[in-house]
């Protein structure tokens, strides 16, 4: 099979490899990267299991063809946490019950960090509206939106601390 | 799935695009979100040998005004950027409520303007797995020679699925459109052909580059009303857009409907601005009109839904847009139903 040469940019490390040109970033993530946080649900655009940022900005995946990704920077769930510290969404999950099979967690993962990045202080309905293309097949939405209010509640404990504290 | 192999080319002009498009014709498919194309790749509904990926050209992105008082939106601008823009939110409504009714965030991050308004048509007959399509033998528009929808018929009645063509069909918007010899400017309603396999006027060697909103339409009160199975991700099955310029005595001035997802092109309901011109509302010149919408919007059973319960939301979204324009019932925050 035909390959090019590519460069991209994934969790602020530049990687250089050979795919076939048409590949779309979720299988070269997870095939050629080793990156398997990413998830292949849907395959087609419509369930959020495989979102990554590109640039800040939640994309689908299984959608984007890699190799028109290289002048952008890619954070997969595996690059959301800074020097091994998990993120306030991340240690929220596991103590609200976010995660169930865990299977649609990393795009929603995703999809919350850059919520929260943007609005730190988001209503109940901006929060359903974002996380309205991530689909949860346990069905568990009231404890993911409950770990998405633990999160917010960290954040701002956390943010009113002397700065010596922190 | 994997996509059919093809070459990915990645122009940074627009000059650049137009001719890998005039030197590869109909063997090139042009790319921007990707939201649509893609998926249709996955299902081979396509087969292009090149992939035109027009993201990397700065001149189809951006909102300006321009000198004449119109307003530019590129191609590119995405779903997301629409809603995020101020003067585009605050002039003309009836685009936010259509734009914040599209698929879902993470599809809006995608998605483009350009891309929403040369989406491919749908059907239930048409968008399956090739093994699916080929077990069937194929349709009118791929693959065979039987349209299932209306077995007799010549025709392709695949369904034009986007939500911004009748929101701006409604401002009278026009597009430019880039090719070999420059651009030319096209009123967006002459842009649709009303027929589900060859849908828009775009020649092989032509792309889109922009929306240009008028200033007259500019101000007046809109909204979208759309139907479609879950409230988010899925396309429409009906949408109905309502703009109105309506003075302090609330006589209308000036009105348009429009209709989408119910036939193989956006379409205008040609009566609403004689009917409404010079008009207080009243509940008989709103049925009215609903009448003349439903006489308008053709669904037949190209979804899993069917076309009596669509034709059905057309009457209840005509009116209740209406109601909502002349202020006799609170306005719908988004085009979510």
């Amino acid at each position: 099979m035909h390959r090019e040469l590519i460069q991209l940019d994934i969790n602020g490390e530049r990687r250089e490899l050979a795919v076939p040109p048409q590949k779309v970033l979720l299988d070269v993530l997870r095939e050629d990267l080793g990156l398997t946080g990413s998830k292949r649900g849907c395959d087609d655009s419509s369930c959020g299991a495989c979102a990554v940022l590109a640039d800040g900005v939640p994309i689908l995946a299984c959608v984007a063809i890699a190799s028109c990704y290289q002048e952008t920077r890619i954070i997969t769930v595996e690059g959301l946490a800074v020097a091994g510290e998990p993120t306030p969404i991340q240690t929220a999950y596991g103590e609200a019950g976010g995660s169930q099979c865990g299977f649609c967690t990393p795009g929603f993962m995703i999809a919350i960090h850059a919520l929260l990045q943007h609005n730190p202080n988001p209503s109940d309905e901006e929060i359903r509206e974002t996380l309205s293309s991530n689909l949860c097949r346990c069905t568990g939405y009231m404890q993911i939106y409950e770990s998405v209010r633990l999160a917010m509640r960290r954040m701002e404990a956390r943010s009113a601390q002397p700065a010596a504290v922190r | 799935m994997s996509l059919p192999a093809m070459r990915v080319v990645r122009p940074r002009t627009v000059e650049d695009a137009v001719r890998v498009l005039a030197a590869h014709g109909p063997e090139a498919m042009i790319l921007a979100g990707g939201t649509d194309v893609v998926p249709n790749l996955q299902m081979r509904l396509f087969a292009p040998r090149v992939l035109l990926d027009i993201k990397g050209i700065g001149s189809l992105r951006g909102v300006v005004r321009q000198p004449d008082e119109t307003i530019r939106v590129g191609a590119l601008t995405t779903l997301t950027q629409l809603l995020a823009t101020e003067s585009l939110r605050l002039r003309y409504p009836v685009i936010s409520s259509a734009v914040r009714s599209i698929a879902g965030p993470l599809q809006r991050n995608m998605g483009t303007l350009g891309g929403n308004l040369c989406l491919e048509t749908r059907c239930r007959w048409y968008n399956q797995s090739d093994f699916w399509r080929k077990s069937l033998g194929g349709c009118l528009k791929k693959e065979g020679t039987i349209c299932h929808v209306a077995p007799g018929g010549d025709r392709c009645w695949a369904v034009w699925s986007g939500d911004c063509a009748p929101a701006l069909l409604t401002l009278d918007a026009e597009i430019e459109i880039a090719g070999p010899n420059g651009n030319r400017r096209l009123a967006l309603s002459s842009f649709y052909r009303n027929d589900g396999i060859n849908r828009i006027a775009l020649g092989g060697d032509e792309l889109l580059a922009a929306v240009v909103l008028p200033p007259r339409t500019a101000g007046w009160r809109g909204v979208y009303h759309k139907l479609r199975i879950r409230n988010s991700i899925d396309y429409p099955l009906a949408g109905v857009a309502v703009v109105m310029n309506v003075d302090e005595q609330g006589v209308c001035r000036d009105a348009r409907v429009a209709l989408g997802a119910v036939n193989p092109a956006p379409v205008l309901v040609k009566q609403a601005a004689d009917w409404l011109i010079g008009k207080k509302y009243s509940p008989e010149l709103v049925e009215r009109l609903v009448h003349a919408a439903i006489q308008t919007g053709k669904p037949l059973t190209t979804s899993a839904s069917s076309p009596v319960y669509r034709r059905e939301m057309l009457r209840v979204f005509t009116r209740r847009a209406l109601e909502e324009m002349w202020g006799m019932r609170p306005r719908t925050p988004n085009g979510n139903d």
